[in-house]
C-alpha cells in the first residue's frame, strides 16, 4: 500500500467524479425535505434524466437540449410525487417507492422498444470536461481538478447557491418553515402548497441532472438501472449532512472516496497479505458508519418532514 | 374520498410500472393450443440490451420462436430477489422450458427446479445449487457450462502479440482486465487471457481488478481510468454492463479494450479491437431443440470451441495478421487438445 494509493491525485480526481451524482441527489432531497416532503423517488429521477438524457442527445445531437430534457423527465416524475404527496395526501413513502418501481420498468420497456437488442449508439453527444487551462498544468492540483466534467462544477456551485438561498434568503426562510410548522407559516401567509410544490419540482430537477450526469458525462449511453441506488445513498448523504448542502457535499464526498479507494487499493497488500476485492467494496460503507457514529452526532429531520399539510375544514 | 384517488393513483402507477417489466413477447404467433413447446427464459439484471450475455440469451430464444416455431416468452430479473418469483412464473403456467441467465440463479433454479420436478430447467454459467451453496444435479435440469478460458486464451494470444510488437497505441506491453464480481465464469475467462499472455510474452505485465458490480458504468469506468494510470494498453473486461463503462474508459483515454459474451466491436469502433465470446445463444437454441426433439440432457453440458460454444469476434483493421495467425493456430491446438488453458488465475 503506498501513500499515491491513498490521497494520489488520481484517487481524489475520482471521488470527484464518483460524489457528484450522489451530491446531486442529496441536494435534490435536501430541498424536498426542507419544505417537508420526503422524496424517495430520487432513485426514480434520476434514473429518468439518464434515460431521456440519451434519448434527446441521439435524436437531436444537442447536448443542452438533451439536458433540458433528462431534467424536464426528472420534473415531471417529481411533479407526479407532488400530486400524491401534497395534493392527495397519500403515503409518501409509498408514492415514492411506486414511482422508483414505474421509471425502472419503464426506461427498461423504452429502452427495449427505442434500441431493441443493441443497445444505445457508441457515437452520442456527451456533456465536455472543463480544462482550466494554466490551473491543469499545475502538478497535483491539476490532476484532480484541472479536467473534471461541466456537471461536476455546476454540481459543486448548486451547493453554495442552495446553501445561500435556504439560510440566507426570504424564500429560503419561507421554504423551511414551511417544513418545520406549517400551521405557522400558513397563518402568516405563507402559502404552503404551492411552497411544497415547487420544492418537489426543484428535487425531481436536481436528481435528474445527477442521472444524465451518469449516462451523459461518464457512460456515454444508457443500461437499465444504471443509477444503481445513488438516489437512496443520496437522501443518506442528505441525512448524514443533517439536511444542509454544505453537509450533504461532505458526505457525498466520504462516499465518493470510499469507492474511489476501493478501487485504487486492489492488488495492493498489507504486509504478505492481499486485500481481498469483497472487504475492499465495503469501504464506503465502514467509513459512512464510522463517519455517522463518531463525528455527526444526533440528526433531526425538519419537524413536519412526510406529513400531509390539511388546512383546517378541508380534511 | 381523496384517499381513495389517492390509493387509485398509486394502484395505477404500480400495474403501469409491473406492466413494463415484461418486454418481447410472443405477439403474432398463434400456436395450436397443448401443442406448441413453451420455452421461458428468466434474464439476471442488467436487463436485455445489455451488450453481453442477457442480450445473447434473447436472441437464441428469437432465434428458436422463429426457426423452430416454439412459443418463447422473457421475464427481466430487476434485482436478485426477483429470480425465484420470475422462475415460478413460468413453472406454474407449465412451461415445458424455463431458462435461468446466469450463475447467480443457481440456488434460485434449484428451489424452483425441485418444486416443479415435471418442469424441465436449465441454468446458464451453472448447476443448481441447495441453500448450502453445494451443486448438484437434478434429473430435470440441464446445467449449461461454457470454457470461457478458451474465448479469453484466444483474445488473450491476440492482445499479447500485438503489445508485444507495439502495435498501434499498445505501447507499453503491459495488459489489463477486470471481471465484475469473482465468480468461476468470470474468472475463467480472465484465467485464460492471463494465461496466453504469459505463455507468449512472460515479461508483459498483467493488471487484474473487480468492479464488484454487473451493472454500474461508472465503477467500471473509475477502475477502467486506474488501469489506464498504471499505463494499460489493452483493457478486457467481464463485467457485462459495468464491462461498458470499462471499455468507455479505454475510448475515452485513446487505449484498446476487449469486448466479452458477445460481439461488441460496434461498442466503441476503433477501441474495440476483438471480442472473447461465448455463444449463450447457441446454448439457449440448442437447449430449446433439445426439448422440442426429446433430446434433452440433464445435468453437464459443455459448450466449447470444440463444438463452436467459444471463439473471438471480428477485429479491429488494428490488428495485425500475424496476431489473427496466431489465434486461429492457438484455436486448432485448443480444440486438438495440445492447449488447455488454465482455469485459474495467474494474477488476481
Amino acid at each position: 500500500m503506498t501513500l499515491d494509493q491513498v490521497i494520489g491525485a488520481g484517487v481524489l480526481a475520482a471521488t470527484l467524479r464518483l460524489a457528484t451524482p450522489i451530491l446531486l441527489a442529496a441536494l435534490g432531497g435536501v430541498v424536498s425535505e426542507r419544505s417537508g416532503v420526503v422524496n424517495i423517488a430520487l432513485e426514480g429521477c434520476m434514473l429518468v434524466g439518464a434515460f431521456f438524457g440519451v434519448v434527446a442527445a441521439d435524436r437531436t445531437h444537442s447536448v443542452v437540449l438533451a439536458l433540458a430534457v433528462a431534467m424536464g423527465a426528472g420534473g415531471i416524475l417529481a411533479a407526479i410525487h407532488a400530486v400524491a404527496a401534497i395534493h392527495l395526501r397519500s403515503d409518501q413513502i409509498v408514492s415514492g417507492m411506486a414511482l422508483n418501481i414505474l421509471a425502472l420498468g419503464l426506461t427498461s420497456y423504452l429502452d427495449y422498444q427505442f434500441y431493441g437488442n443493441t443497445g444505445t449508439p457508441a457515437d452520442l453527444a456527451g456533456v465536455p470536461d472543463v480544462s482550466l487551462g494554466p490551473i491543469a498544468a499545475i502538478p497535483f492540483v491539476g490532476d484532480v481538478i484541472g479536467n473534471q466534467n461541466a456537471i461536476v462544477w455546476v454540481a459543486l456551485a448548486l451547493v453554495v447557491v442552495i446553501q445561500a438561498f435556504l439560510f440566507r434568503t426570504v424564500p429560503g426562510l419561507r421554504l423551511r418553515a414551511v417544513g418545520e410548522h406549517p400551521r405557522a407559516a400558513d397563518t402568516v401567509g405563507i402559502a404552503v402548497r404551492p411552497t411544497r410544490y415547487w420544492a418537489v419540482l426543484a428535487s425531481g430537477l436536481l436528481a435528474a441532472l445527477g442521472g444524465a450526469y451518469l449516462s451523459l458525462s461518464v457512460a456515454h449511453s444508457f443500461t437499465d438501472g444504471m443509477t444503481g441506488g445513488r438516489g437512496f445513498i443520496g437522501l443518506a448523504a442528505m441525512i448524514f449532512g443533517r439536511w444542509t448542502p454544505a453537509g450533504a457535499l461532505v458526505a457525498s464526498l466520504l462516499f465518493g472516496y470510499g469507492t474511489a479507494l476501493s478501487f485504487s487499493l486492489q492488488g495492493a497488500s498489507i504486509g504478505s497479505v492481499q486485500v481481498p476485492v469483497q472487504l475492499l467494496s465495503t469501504l464506503p460503507y465502514v467509513l459512512t458508519i464510522l463517519a455517522v457514529a463518531g463525528f455527526v452526532g444526533r440528526s433531526r429531520p425538519p419537524a413536519a418532514d412526510g406529513l400531509p399539510y390539511e388546512t383546517e375544514g378541508h380534511a | 374520498m381523496k384517499r381513495v384517488l389517492a390509493y387509485l393513483v398509486l394502484a395505477a402507477i404500480v400495474a403501469a410500472a409491473c406492466g413494463g417489466g415484461g418486454t418481447g413477447g410472443t405477439a403474432g404467433t398463434s400456436p395450436s393450443p397443448g401443442k406448441a413447446i413453451k420455452v421461458g427464459l428468466v434474464t439476471d439484471v442488467g436487463g436485455l440490451n445489455d451488450k453481453s450475455f442477457n442480450q445473447a440469451a434473447n436472441t437464441g430464444r428469437l432465434q428458436a420462436e422463429k426457426d423452430l416455431g416454439l412459443q418463447t416468452q422473457v421475464i427481466e430479473s430487476k434485482k436478485q430477489e426477483d429470480y425465484v418469483p420470475n422462475l415460478t412464473t413460468f413453472a406454474q403456467q407449465n412451461y415445458d422450458l424455463v431458462i435461468a441467465v446466469g450463475f447467480l440463479m443457481q440456488n434460485a433454479a434449484w428451489k424452483v427446479a425441485t418444486q416443479f420436478p415435471n418442469v424441465k430447467f436449465a441454468i446458464i454459467d451453472g448447476a443448481p445449487a441447495n441453500d448450502k451453496g453445494d451443486t448438484a444435479n437434478l434429473p430435470n435440469v440441464a446445467n449449461l457450462f461454457f470454457k470461457e478460458q478458451e474465448a479469453g486464451y484466444l483474445v488473450g494470444v491476440i492482445a499479447a502479440t500485438m503489445a508485444k510488437n507495439k502495435v498501434g497505441k499498445a505501447t507499453h506491453n503491459t495488459l489489463c482486465s477486470m471481471g465484475g464480481i469473482p465468480i468461476p465464469p468470470v474468472d475463467h475467462y480472465i484465467a485464460g487471457y492471463q494465461d496466453a499472455i504469459k505463455t507468449i510474452d512472460p515479461s508483459a505485465t498483467i493488471i487484474n481488478g473487480y468492479s464488484n458490480d454487473f451493472v454500474d458504468q461508472q465503477k467500471g469506468k473509475e477502475v477502467g481510468l486506474n488501469h489506464i494510470s498504471k499505463n494499460c494498453d489493452i483493457l478486457f473486461q467481464v463485467a457485462g454492463g459495468s464491462g461498458l463503462g470499462y471499455i468507455a474508459a479505454a475510448k475515452e483515454k485513446g487505449v484498446y479494450a476487449i469486448g466479452v459474451d458477445v460481439d461488441q466491436i460496434d461498442v466503441a469502433p476503433g477501441t474495440v479491437i476483438t471480442s472473447a465470446i461465448k455463444r449463450v445463444d447457441k446454448a439457449v437454441y440448442d437447449t430449446s431443440k433439445s426439448v422440442k426433439d426429446n433430446s434433452f440432457k440433464a445435468g453437464d453440458n459443455f459448450f466449447s470451441a470444440t463444438n463452436d460454444g467459444v471463439g473471438y469476434g471480428k477485429l479491429d483493421s488494428v490488428v495485425p495478421a500475424d496476431a489473427k495467425a496466431a489465434a486461429d493456430k492457438a484455436l486448432a491446438d485448443i480444440k486438438s487438445g495440445a492447449i488447455k488453458p488454465k482455469t485459474d488465475l495467474t494474477v488476481k
